[in-house]
């Protein structure tokens, strides 16, 4: 029981940590004002599915694609709510999910000599870079062919 | 007979604004086609790579007006490539004349900034004290990486401003965001340098350069898709770089200890 607490309250401090860091991200961005709330929370949702599988002990890289996948669906499913543009939501989205700590960690190791180490934290940050991508993608594209917009209807019929 | 090549100069400013700010090729190729047909063109063409437009629409005489514009500024604000997509979709729904798509587009393109420097800062320092608890730091890290990222980002404005290339401000950048929560953390004793350093790297990876080499790969756009990818890559070589050397000079100054 308290050990669900604890792992409640981690996840809380996750996601309202990524959702302050894509929040500042986005007045950076310049983003739309109406769009910053949004995708922070988007933000701070695609990172906390990806450690929550990481705390249930999937496989990184699949957990890095399912927190893309669900960053890019949210991302898509708002712009077309909101009648923006996509690019702001799936950016800001994806922005936590970035391997910044590999990539610190690759230099850091190869700094030090350690190149074994240094060699593992790159290619694991590569490996997340490349699954960032693969979900991004993947979400536009059944975005696109489960939800087709007002236009593709029309030119349909 | 009334002239057409007055739609040119829309057509190019609408596309320049949404690439020089930020947005991918195939929204530049898809707005300049879509206000192309709006203004009554039937033959509407256009190519656009990360840097430069190409455009050709046949004339109601039936002569062809073509033109090239190559873009060299690159920067970010969402809001404007927003703002250009509005202004397009409105074309779609209402008729609006050359002149007046022209006046609202020029609008956008010298709208004052919204935010000041120092606002930008501080969203930047907010950004990184996120992202320092994110990757598991306590309030010391949160501290540093707000203090850090406003340093670094004000010292990317002046770079910018005494027109250093943004590869220059983003290797020193980088140098100084690794540097200084390890020189902090030899003073104190506080910190989880790792939390630290990589919260104050993460405004500068290349984001919207990933999410547009995916968005226009996607798309079928493999130009434009590798460009970015390319950009993207190369800004991350000098993010890690920069850490490297950093990281390399933290040991060097105090004689190989190791974090």
């Amino acid at each position: 029981m308290t050990d669900t607490l604890t792992l409640l309250g981690q996840g809380l401090i996750i996601f309202l940590s990524s959702s302050v860091g894509t929040f500042g991200f986005a007045i950076f961005m310049h983003a739309p004002k109406r769009a910053w709330l949004p995708a922070s929370v988007i933000g701070g949702a695609a990172y906390l599915t990806y450690w929550a599988l990481l705390q249930m002990n999937v496989y990184e890289p699949l957990s890095m694609f399912i927190g893309a996948l669900l960053g890019s669906l949210l991302g898509q499913y708002c712009a077309r709510r909101m009648r923006m543009i996509a690019t702001i939501f799936l950016l800001l989205g994806m922005i936590p999910l970035v391997p910044g700590l590999g990539l610190y960690r690759c230099m850091h190791y190869l700094a030090q000599e350690m190149y074994s180490a240094g060699a593992d934290a790159g290619v694991r940050a590569m490996v997340d870079i490349v699954m960032i991508a693969f979900g991004l993608g993947f979400g536009s594209y059944i975005f696109r062919v489960f939800t087709p917009s007002r236009a593709a209807k029309e030119a349909l019929k | 007979m009334i002239d057409d090549s007055c739609y040119m100069a829309p057509l190019h400013l609408a596309g320049r604004l949404i690439l020089e700010n930020g947005g991918e090729t195939y929204r530049v190729e898809e707005t300049i086609t879509r206000m192309g047909h709006a203004f009554g063109f039937t033959e509407v063409e256009s190519f656009a790579v990360p840097s430069g437009i190409f455009i050709s629409y046949r004339k109601s005489d039936g002569t062809i007006e073509t033109a090239v514009k190559r873009v060299r500024k690159r920067g970010t604000d969402l809001t404007r490539v927003d703002a250009v997509n509005a202004i397009s979709r409105q074309l779609e729904q209402e008729k609006l004349s050359c002149e007046e798509v022209m006046a609202r587009l020029q609008a956008v393109e010298y709208r004052k900034a919204q935010l000041s420097k120092i606002q930008l800062m501080m969203a930047v320092a907010l950004s990184s004290a996120g992202w320092a608890v994110m990757f598991g730091g306590g309030v010391a890290d949160l501290t540093i990486a707000f203090l850090v990222a406003f340093l670094v980002q004000g010292l990317a404005f002046l770079m910018d401003r005494a027109g250093m290339r943004s590869f220059v401000s983003t290797l020193a950048g980088s140098f100084l965001s690794s540097i200084l929560p390890m020189l902090f953390h030899l003073l104190t004793g506080l910190l989880t340098v790792d939390a630290a350093v990589a919260a104050c790297l993460m405004p500068m990876l290349p984001g919207l350069a990933m999410t547009n080499a995916v968005q226009d790969t996607m798309r079928g756009d493999m130009v434009s898709g590798i460009a970015s990818a390319t950009s993207a890559l190369l800004t991350a070589t000098m993010i890690a770089a920069g850490a490297l050397i950093g990281t390399t000079v933290f040991r060097l100054l105090t004689g190989g200890v190791a974090l």
